[in-house]
């Protein structure tokens, strides 16, 4: 059992709140990403974990043992640290073994160990090498290396993969995966990349603010974000918000924003109305906006825009639109040709709307 | 064809010919040019350092009349006269013996206050001043305060001596005792230097390696042994060989201290050199000493980059 639960955890340095409050259960086995911007607390959640800092409040457990009153040492975990933090005078097998000498494993078995961590990471050639000897992407190897010959029941993993190029970030992302199949322990990933949190976590905690915003599997954060700061920090391009008021036209509830109307469906009219205010912010995906040529003048959920930048991914492109004050990004086919400045009318697809509070930032579903 | 166009045309050939002396100007003169950003400091090393040298290697050559003006050519016979003497050998001996008690002891308080100091605690800085002051501190009024220290009938030292029970001891008199009293006002004396390297040193090592070496099981002697000081070794090996110069090159407190007494106990080379050269008038003497001495640097520095380097790690 190598479950981590944060129960009630708080941590604070001098007046500044790190963490806020968290909890959160990382299953046994489970690869848990926690996203968050810079600044938001994530790294000190995990240096809590690690035993480099004390929870000013609530515990923290590993297993079934409450670990507050537990040395780092003792807590039989393993962090990678996004500097790699090696040991530039020792060799690659030295760095690898570091913990296992520490504890006093014979040298014999210190020795198979590594030499079987290194195997798995391709790094049999390069362990008399020391870490300025190595490149990047090799460094990184060594650093998972270490954490791996201790066979700990938890993986600490701090943005170990930002100091990599593009390509070889995707590389790592997909090799850490198939390393987490093979080792079956639990992971916990810091990250500030929502594309490397999509991809690798079986589930992401996207913290703000030292609080958890929302727990889930990739699928359910992206489609249903449970706040404002969830929606607009997963995904890329980043959700299109509008502000609108609601009325009431002819027995329907209607959502007016830049111009335009949109008609609620059932299930969207009954949420808004439960909430009794008369404003609601719309989220709508860039996906989820549609190039409407035949629609008609004043037809509902259309916009009258202006093309303002086209910017091309190769396979698609991503498109400002500004309708007013109203900015729009809308992500579409690659062939459609447009020009700058050119006036279209988009069509915002309904059925995918979001509605977030406009003054809890919170989902109403 | 108007009147721009024409200038134009002229102006062009002229150009040319100006960057084609600008380009010569340039291939020939570029060790002038080079040696004109040198000039400030060749001039300085010139007169202080280069000069000097020569004219010591040249007057180590000559004799000297009782009046200090230059003798008879001596050749080499005055340098082996003078360096097989056994007055000589004792102020080599007397020096050695200085650079031990004052090196090693230097940098293991050094490092010790450093340490110390590199703690993460509120109003650290207010001893980080502390230990570092002596940087400040002059040698004459270093020597003052010590002296007053070894005072024998009012000094701290034997009053606590005297406390516990202890017979006095007249530090800076005794045979014995003169060296050790000496070797521990320069200790004092450089502590500040070795203490700011060494600290400055020490904040350059990432925090992270520590972290990951706590969470790695090292205790904290082996974070120390395997983390500290092989990051250190550098700083440590700077401080090596400029404490060892400055050993080499201690005079002032020497002066105030002991005059080279009692009975030469504390005539280190360059206080030997200072006698011969100051007191006796004989430059020639005291130049063979000054040569002997810088041969001694250099040697020691030579053999210190050759064997210390080797432990030490470069990132």
């Amino acid at each position: 059992m190598s479950r981590v639960v944060f129960d009630q955890v708080t941590k604070h340095f001098g007046d500044v709140v790190a963490v806020d409050g968290l909890s959160l259960e990382v299953h046994d086995k489970e690869f848990l990403v926690l996203l968050g911007p810079s600044g938001c607390g994530k790294s000190t959640a995990l240096r809590l974990v690690a035993g480099l800092e004390e929870p000013t409040k609530g515990s923290i457990i590993i297993g079934d043992r409450i670990v507050d009153n537990v040395e780092a040492k003792n807590r039989d975990v393993a962090m990678v640290f996004q500097s790699y933090a090696l040991y530039p005078h020792m060799s690659v097998q030295d760095n690898m073994g570091f913990s296992l000498r520490m504890r006093h494993v014979p040298r014999r078995e210190r020795h198979q160990k590594v030499l079987d961590a290194a195997r798995m990471l391709g790094l049999h050639d390069l362990l008399r090498r020391r870490p300025g000897e190595l490149s990047g992407g090799q460094r990184q190897r060594v650093a998972l290396g270490r954490a791996i010959v201790r066979s700990p029941s938890v993986f600490l993993m701090d943005e170990p993969l930002s100091n990599l190029d593009a390509k070889l970030r995707v590389q790592m992302r997909r090799e850490l995966i198939k390393l987490h199949r093979q080792l079956e322990t639990t992971v916990i990933f810091v990250t500030h990349d929502q594309v490397e949190a999509m991809t690798m976590g079986a589930r992401i905690a996207i913290i703000h603010e030292g609080a958890l915003q929302q727990v889930g599997d990739p699928q359910e954060v992206y489609q249903h974000p449970a706040n404002l700061f969830v929606a607009s920090f997963i995904g890329s391009p980043a959700m299109n918000f509008f502000h609108s008021e609601l009325r009431l036209q002819d027995g329907q509830l209607v959502a007016h924003s830049a111009g335009a109307s949109f008609p609620l469906t059932e299930g969207q009219a009954r949420a808004l109305a439960a909430l009794g205010g008369e404003k609601a912010i719309i989220g709508v995906r860039p996906e989820h906006v549609l190039l409407d040529w035949e629609a008609e003048e004043n037809s509902e959920a259309c916009l009258d825009v202006v093309v303002d930048t086209v910017e091309s991914m190769g396979h698609e492109q991503h498109v400002t639109f500004s309708a007013g004050d109203t900015t729009i990004v809308a992500r579409l086919d690659a062939r459609r040709r447009l020009r700058e400045g050119e006036r279209l009318r988009l069509r915002i697809d309904r059925a995918h709307m979001h509605f977030f509070d406009p003054d809890t930032g919170q989902r109403i579903e | 064809m108007d009147a721009t166009d024409v200038t134009a045309n002229q102006r062009l050939p002229l150009i040319a010919a100006a960057g084609r002396l600008l380009q010569r100007l340039k291939g020939v003169n570029r060790l002038g040019f080079a040696l004109i950003f040198l000039a400030p400091s060749l001039l300085i090393f010139g007169a202080f350092v280069f000069y000097p040298l020569v004219k010591a290697l040249y007057l180590g050559f000559y004799e000297t009349d009782p009046f200090g003006n230059q003798g008879d050519f001596a050749g080499l016979d005055q340098y082996r006269t003078v360096l097989s003497s056994e007055s000589f050998r004792h102020s080599l001996w007397v020096t050695f013996l200085f650079a031990l008690y004052t090196v090693p002891p230097g940098i293991l308080l050094g490092l010790a206050l450093a340490l110390l100091a590199n703690q993460k605690l509120r109003g650290i800085s207010i001893f980080r001043l502390m230990f570092s002051s002596t940087v400040a501190t002059s040698v004459a009024v270093a020597s003052l305060m010590w002296l007053t220290l070894l005072n024998p009938s009012v000094g701290l030292l034997n009053y606590f001596l005297v406390e516990a029970g202890q017979p006095r001891i007249d530090w800076l008199n005794d045979l014995d005792w003169a060296l050790p009293a000496v070797s521990a006002t320069t200790v004092w004396l450089n502590l500040g230097l070795a203490f700011i390297v060494i600290l400055a040193g020490l904040q350059t090592i990432p925090e992270e390696l520590y972290e990951s070496a706590r969470i790695d099981g090292a205790s904290n002697w082996s974070l120390f042994r395997h983390v500290t000081l092989p990051m250190l070794s550098p700083t440590l090996f700077f401080v090596s060989v400029v404490g060892t110069i400055l050993a080499f090159q201690s005079f002032g407190q020497i002066h105030i201290l002991t005059r080279g007494g009692p009975v030469d106990a504390t005539t280190v080379i360059v206080y030997s050199i200072w006698q011969d050269a100051f007191q006796r008038f004989d430059y020639g003497v005291a130049s063979v000493q000054a040569v002997a001495l810088f041969l001694l640097v250099l040697g020691l520095t030579v053999v210190q980059l050759r064997f210390l380097e080797r432990r030490v790690f470069y990132q």
